[in-house]
């Protein structure tokens, strides 16, 4: 049976409804003065009928996957590989002459003419670790855990322009409307969290072009949305109590909601009403556990030193993020998808992977070594990559004021990948000497997608849902496959 | 057969299929042996030639006989059956990869099918609907109308019976929710609580019906499906004016509009001859397809998916058919070929997609009279001229200096001016847009446009009498372009702009040179390089001339060329547009001046080019009506009277604009866009040129008829189109109920799930289309809606026991009324109506009510969203700004959508953000005080105050338990506030704040977010 088929046989809602139907009867008032009583997040965890279920929890699988979680750095304006992966000496030798046509064929760039001239690399590059992997000078930090990640020089995709390649990437189609990769596994395996939403999204940097349709839920149930969540302030939209409300007035008034509710639910019957008295409890947990999620005091010096995170500091958001990302981890969120934008190199490429790398790389290892050292990279899979590659030619422009920079390139760029179900300390795929095409163990968007469902435990091709009269998947209708040579 | 209740609700199966599961009936291959063949089979043995196995298909009986996978009346030499039953995992169908092996009554199915002689006949949606005759519980005492005969009878044969009517409250409330998406005024409940008029309910209908909140209400339905939004989409996201469009639905919907109109007019209104603006207004149903403005795209890839989107969205909307599925091949389930649906895409794919400047008659007269009083001003500018010293008159001096000032203008103006000759060309050319000349002897550009686009143009220069030596270029505005012109830039660059990378001129025999070059205006948008004249004679692409800022003028750009040209043979101008988006030009015109008697640079004027004709008219010929049309526009310019023309400018500031509003527009014949068949669907690999025509499966369009947009809007709402009253009459039941008859709003192809109550379906549909003189309902919208909500099914109280919950969870079979959360809109509106807030305008252009900054600010851009003042901030949240990539808040948590998709169906889903939204949005808190504060100011007892919150929020009157939970909470918060554990002044945000009044912002607070308050039951 498909996932879809599971979802239509038992409408997630309709079981919910009758679960919690008749677990009601233990009767919320007993609920309520637990609720009363205790104090703090954990006490809240005693108060709730646990047996109740929202449409993001956990479901089953279908088969035993390595990891249990995703974080996913999501590099927004597409890194140069050029700069910190693919290292290619030839380039610097043609430097200045333009590609040969037979190079280029009919591809379609955005903003540079196909007979633009070839920029040399601006880095240098040397071996790394045991496993001798290559990376430029621009990556110090991630040299120091390169044994722990699998890179990837071969991906390649199909769009060329930010928002639809965002896009793609995210919801394995190109134009706004269909569910982010989150949402596919809050519909498909839900959240191991009771307090938390099954899939967040956390931003820093630039803007981001494929905007929020990027974490949408497309035709899946709305609870499958990602979450916006903030470092500072309100972390999630509107979980703080309206000013001058204490938590016992929130109680109060939460307790009324339950007992007026249940009234009409005695006269009406609809299941529906136990349903928003279920989730009127649970979004008191999150209002319990919210404040705590983002409180880094519990966090150590050393552990903020390391991420180089510094609470409520701008300069520093990236970090900041990867930090509540790894806390996000340990409270059992499914999803974490982490957006840094500013990636977008049109010109002076040079200056433009130094600071966006300086950025984010002491954070994206630190977020490797600190999951390590908790035991939670083997079941915790992280992901590291834009949305594409930027062009070997050069970009420069009278008009827009552009000098060495690199155009947006989908036929070749490079990605790295790390814990759960991810084989360690090995790079895989190979570009020509140009960069500019894949020439060996070719990676596409979708096949990457169909990975990472697979280290879940989830099959690409039977996570699917009716819509329109399709049975839509992630990764769509071409044919894709996990790659085994990346997998543990 | 209905999948989701195949295996695991059993007796949901005996209940909605009762006669198959266990009788001998013959099975119907409509309604159960093509669901399993479709499900199962179609995907390789279907429709699709390219995915066809074996050369089998089984969706057509003679190839499925001829290849004796069916042996008609001989199951067992019928291989299908053999095939499906085997137990050799290599032979069995659906193979393992393709699915399961069907159950054992599927298979007992196809065979007595088989055995029965294997008939086939058409999907039952493909047939067009047909009047059944009334069931005989007609006659019930409960029926009030055929719609109740065919519920009735149906749950008869279930052996169940309706519920009893609804109280009058809820009766009340619902159905001034369902006619008007908000909630009743308690008064009026209570006196239709009490009246003893038969006639009242009918009445209230009535009233609702013709109320505007009708036309408001049901316009959002209607904007879900054509996917209205106020912004762009992608990246950028940037705001589009079309709201317009919105305004014609609404006024459509309260004009009742007949439905058959209601279509031809938003598909095809500009082309119904003497297309009315309105007409043409309601053609933006199709604009509302996303822009991509991100820099660097091809605009012709996304035109592409807006053409997929348009076909989708009509097959949704008009033939319930996921015609989407056959744009990267032919239908696996429905009968709608890769050709059939690039052939529907031609249909649609012959317009020019512009601007259109809305002139209503309010700001037409608002125009007229500031131009009125500025032609008054301008009459009387003279008078203000200083007078010259002396001592005559005043009057005279002041005429005497004008007189010499001007003449002394005139002169030195005539010494400057150069006698430009417009060009025409003989010939233009270019890669793609089509350039018409006008009668001004202008340029002017349709169709469509590219990141390079290249006009070529030849001028004849034989009818010259003079070598000439500059070339002018006079970009000029138009209404139909974007911003008014001169460019076509519609993303990414200013809209309107324009960029001019190169001028090349030459003759026949040599390339022309230009020695300088001057412009009258120049500012390059996005980027920061020059604008500069010679820009577009150095060779270099990336630079050139736009004149950004200037939209709606006409500027101008003058080139001297190195040497005179002689007068004869032909001159060639090639202008190239090269930027990374395209930009351009919309309407423009080619002048060249004569040799000059002097060695002097020409340059460009900031002056009109009709006043530099007249100031190089040979003196003597000039007319005292042109000497006059001189004199006011010295009038304009002179220093003399600057103070003086003070007021004009400030009058000219005030003239209110037009809206614009985007619309469609249908080529010249001249110019027809081709439609091809794209492989895979993909926009990079077209195929063959395909013809426009509707699904071959389906009845072509009349023969008289020229297959164009207009016929294809025509055919969607005539009898040849069996879907479209079924479909339409569907949608509207699913509003009332919750679910449709057919669940799949979108979906009636054979994979869909056969409607609950087909007869009911049908009647509905035949009287639907069928017209008033016959006793139909001539496609009025109004009087299908009067007829559901006249029904006892719809009056029927919602209240359901455990044993009918676990019968029919989803009230399919209608044994009890609806019940479900109201829409996102709906639930503002509620709050808003409760508190008394409302303002109760219609239409117009979209507010933003107020929401955290953070939710824009995560858009691209960083979008800020200034809240709305005063009664904007509290309109019907219809008029909400909906910005595609971030949407309002508070309505997406509930399910509203973005508008990037058309949503025949929205989800209902029932979530903690919902919770947290209701508690703690300051936009419903700021509600919430309000509704306190009217509470306190209607009644001074405790209870009174309870029951008036109550009340506003639920209509009904609280039971005595409920008011008295509710005081108690307030008497509870009360006392903590007394004690000081909570602080008015903090939670009301004003020093002025009582305890009681917080005590009772948190009760209405609380009561805001009941289930009850949200829900129409």
């Amino acid at each position: 049976m498909t996932q879809n088929q599971r979802q239509n046989n038992l409408p997630l809602l309709g079981q919910t409804r009758r679960h919690f139907f008749q677990g009601c009867s233990v009767g919320l008032g007993q609920i309520a003065l637990a609720s009363l009583l205790s104090d703090g997040a954990t006490g809240a965890e005693s108060a709730v009928d646990t047996k109740t279920e929202l449409p993001t929890a956990a479901k089953p699988t279908h088969f035993p996957g390595k990891a249990k979680r995703v974080i996913y750095l999501f590099m927004a304006g597409a890194p140069s590989q050029l700069e910190l992966f693919d290292n290619k000496p030839k380039l610097a030798e043609l430097e200045g002459k333009p590609l040969p046509p037979s190079v280029i064929k009919g591809q379609r760039y955005a903003f540079i003419q196909p007979d633009a001239a070839v920029l040399g690399p601006r880095f240098k590059f040397a071996q790394h670790g045991e496993s001798g992997a290559e990376l430029s000078e621009m990556l110090p930090h991630l040299a120091g855990v390169v044994d722990d990640v699998a890179i990837v020089k071969s991906m390649h995709t199909d769009l060329f322009n930010h928002a639809p390649a965002q896009l793609f990437m995210n919801t394995g189609f190109g134009i706004p409307g269909r569910p982010a990769m989150g949402s596919w596994l809050s519909y498909g395996i839900g959240s191991e969290s009771k307090d938390l939403p099954a899939f967040v999204v956390l931003q820093s940097g630039g803007s981001l072009s494929g905007g929020a349709a990027m974490w949408s839920n497309g035709f899946l149930p709305g609870a499958h949305q990602g979450v916006p969540l903030r470092s500072q302030g309100d972390p999630i939209l509107h979980v703080s109590n309206p000013r001058g409300l204490d938590r016992r007035a929130q109680r109060d008034t939460i307790d009324l909601l339950g007992k007026l509710n249940r009234k009409q639910l005695d006269v009406v019957g609809d299941p529906e009403i136990a349903t928003r008295i279920n989730a009127y409890e649970m979004a008191y947990r999150m209002q319990l556990r919210a404040p705590e999620l983002t409180d880094f005091s519990q966090e150590s010096k050393s552990t903020l030193d390391a991420y180089g995170a510094n609470p409520g500091d701008g300069k520093t958001a990236f970090a900041n993020n990867c930090l509540l990302a790894r806390r996000l981890a340990e409270r059992g969120v499914r999803f974490i998808q982490v957006y840094h934008g500013g990636w977008d190199h049109h010109s002076n490429v040079e200056g433009g992977v130094r600071s966006a790398a300086k950025q984010t790389d002491q954070a994206a290892a630190a977020l490797l070594k600190d999951l390590k050292q908790r035991g939670m990279l083997e079941d915790t899979l992280v992901i590291w990559g834009g949305e594409f590659g930027r062009t070997p030619m050069v970009e420069a422009s009278a008009a827009l004021g552009r000098t060495a920079g690199r155009d947006h390139h989908p036929q070749a760029f490079s990605m790295w990948l790390a814990g759960g179900g991810i084989k360690p300390g090995i790079t895989l795929g190979k570009t020509d000497e140009l960069g500019f095409h894949v020439v060996e163990d070719g990676v596409h968007v979708q096949d990457l997608q169909a990975t990472i469902l697979h280290c879940l435990g989830m099959d690409h091709r039977k996570l699917t849902f009716r819509h329109r009269g399709l049975e839509f998947k992630l990764t769509g209708v071409e044919e894709h496959h996990p790659v085994k040579k990346l997998l543990a | 057969m209905e999948t989701p209740y195949k295996n695991l609700l059993p007796f949901a199966l005996l209940l909605l299929l009762p006669s198959l599961a266990f009788s001998q009936e013959p099975p119907s291959f409509v309604r159960d042996i093509r669901p399993i063949l479709a499900r199962n089979c179609f995907a390789c043995h279907g429709p699709d030639e390219e995915n066809r196995e074996a050369e089998l298909r089984l969706d057509d009986r003679s190839v499925a006989v001829k290849q004796k996978a069916i042996v008609p009346g001989k199951p067992a030499e019928s291989v299908l059956l053999a095939r499906i039953a085997s137990q050799d995992e290599f032979e069995r169908m659906p193979p393992p990869d393709a699915g399961k092996p069907l159950t054992e009554a599927e298979q007992d199915l196809l065979r007595r099918w088989i055995a029965n002689g294997a008939k086939y006949e058409e999907h039952w949606a493909f047939v067009p609907p047909k009047l059944p005759d009334l069931p005989p519980e007609a006659e019930d005492p409960w029926v009030k109308n055929p719609i109740d005969a065919f519920v009735f009878a149906r749950l008869k044969s279930e052996g169940l019976s309706p519920s009893p009517q609804a109280d009058r409250i809820t009766m009340l409330r619902r159905v001034t929710f369902d006619l008007t998406g908000l909630p009743p005024k308690p008064e009026d409940a209570d006196a239709f609580a009490s009246t003893k008029d038969p006639q009242a309910y009918q009445d209230i209908v009535s009233r609702l019906l013709a109320s505007q909140e009708y036309g408001e209400h049901w316009a959002r339905a209607w904007l879900d499906l054509a996917r209205y939004a106020d912004t762009n989409g992608y990246e950028k996201d940037r705001p589009r004016s079309i709201w317009p469009y919105r305004d014609w639905v609404i006024k459509a919907i309260n004009e009742d509009m007949p439905f058959d109109e209601f279509t031809v007019q938003q598909l095809a209104g500009d082309m119904l001859p003497g297309a009315t603006q309105s007409q043409k207004i309601a053609t933006g149903f199709h604009r509302n397809t996303m822009l991509n403005e991100e820099g660097g795209i091809d605009p012709l890839e996304f035109r592409f998916y807006a053409m997929v989107d348009r076909v989708a969205t009509t097959g949704a909307v008009w033939l319930g058919l996921t015609t989407g599925c056959a744009q990267c091949h032919t239908h696996k389930y429905d009968p709608i070929t890769h050709t059939d649906y690039y052939s529907m895409m031609a249909l649609l794919n012959n317009a020019d997609e512009p601007d259109l400047l809305v002139k209503d008659t309010v700001t037409l007269k608002q125009r007229a009279e500031i131009e009125k009083q500025v032609s008054q001003l301008q009459a009387n500018l003279p008078k203000y001229f200083p007078p010259a010293p002396g001592d005559a008159a005043e009057d005279v001096r002041r005429q005497q200096n004008l007189e010499a000032k001007f003449t002394q203008w005139l002169k030195e103006q005539q010494g400057k001016a150069v006698a430009w000759q417009t060009l025409i060309p003989t010939k233009l050319q270019t890669n793609l847009p089509r350039l018409e000349v006008l009668e001004d002897g202008s340029i002017f550009s349709t169709g469509d446009i590219t990141k390079r686009d290249v006009f070529s143009l030849t001028f004849p220069l034989d009818k010259l009498d003079r070598p000439i030596v500059a070339i002018r270029l006079e970009v000029l505005p138009d209404d139909s372009l974007p911003a008014s012109g001169p460019g076509r830039c519609y993303y990414e660059g200013r809209r309107g702009d324009f960029f001019l990378s190169e001028l090349n001129a030459a003759t026949a025999t040599e390339k022309v040179k230009f020695a300088s070059g001057s412009h009258s205006y120049g500012k390059i948008s996005i980027g920061n390089g020059t604008a500069d004249a010679k820009n577009v004679f150095d060779g270099n692409g990336s630079t050139g001339w736009s004149t950004s800022g200037g939209e709606g003028k006409s500027h101008q750009l003058v080139l001297n060329f190195a040497k005179p040209l002689e007068p004869n043979g032909k001159l060639n101008i090639e202008m190239i547009f090269e930027r990374h988006f395209a930009a351009s030009l919309g309407r423009f015109r080619i002048s060249v001046a004569p040799e000059q008697t002097d060695e002097r640079e020409i340059v460009a004027k900031q002056q009109p080019v009709e006043i530099e004709a007249l100031l190089a008219k040979d003196v003597s010929s000039i007319t005292q009506a042109e000497r006059n049309s001189l004199q006011d526009y010295y009038l304009s310019v002179t220093a003399e009277l600057a103070e003086a023309r003070k007021e004009i400018d400030a009058l000219r500031n005030r003239l209110p604009k037009f809206g614009t509003t985007l619309v469609m527009e249908e080529r010249p014949a001249d110019n027809p866009r081709t439609t091809h068949r794209h492989h895979r669907g993909e926009y990079l690999s077209p195929e063959e040129e395909v013809t426009p025509a509707v699904p071959t499966f389906l009845q072509a369009l009349p023969e008289s008829a020229k297959a164009n947009r207009l016929s294809f809007a025509r055919w969607l709402v005539s009898e040849r189109n069996p879907l479209v009253a079924r479909v339409t009459v569907n949608r509207r039941w699913q509003a009332f109920f919750g679910t449709g008859l057919v669940r799949t709003p979108d979906d009636f192809g054979t994979q869909s799930s056969p409607p609950s109550h087909p007869e009911l379906l049908d009647y509905l549909a035949v009287q639907f289309i069928t017209p008033k003189s016959e006793g139909g309902l001539g496609w009025s919208t109004k009087a299908l809606d009067r007829l559901i909500v006249t029904s006892a099914t719809y009056q029927q109280s919602s209240h359901v026991s455990k044993e009918m919950l676990a019968t029919d969870p989803e009230n399919r079979l209608l044994a009890r009324g609806p019940r479900f959360r109201v829409k996102a809109e709906v639930v503002r509106d509620i709050f808003l109506t409760a508190s008394g807030k409302l303002t109760r305008k219609l239409g117009g252009p979209s507010v933003r009510p107020p929401q955290p900054g953070i939710v824009t600010a995560v858009a691209y851009g960083n979008g800020s969203w200034p809240a709305s003042t005063g009664a904007d901030r509290f309109r019907r949240s219809l008029y909400t700004f909906s910005k595609r990539t971030a949407p309002f808040a508070a309505y997406a948590v509930f399910d509203a959508p973005s508008g990037e998709n058309c949503i025949a169906r929205r989800n209902r889903s029932n979530t903690p953000l919902q919770s947290l939204t209701l508690l703690n949005d300051e936009m419903i808190l700021e509600l919430a005080r309000a509704l306190a504060d009217n509470a306190m100011a209607a009644d001074t007892s405790d209870k009174g105050r309870a029951v008036f919150i109550f009340r506003q929020l639920l209509t009904r009157v609280p039971t005595e338990s409920e008011s008295s939970l509710l005081i108690d909470y307030q008497q509870k918060q009360l006392a903590r506030l007394q004690s000081g554990e909570l602080k008015a002044a903090e939670i009301l945000g004003s020093d002025k704040a009582t305890n009681a009044a917080a005590a009772w912002f948190l009760v209405a607070r609380a009561v805001m977010n009941l289930d009850e308050v949200i829900t129409k039951q």
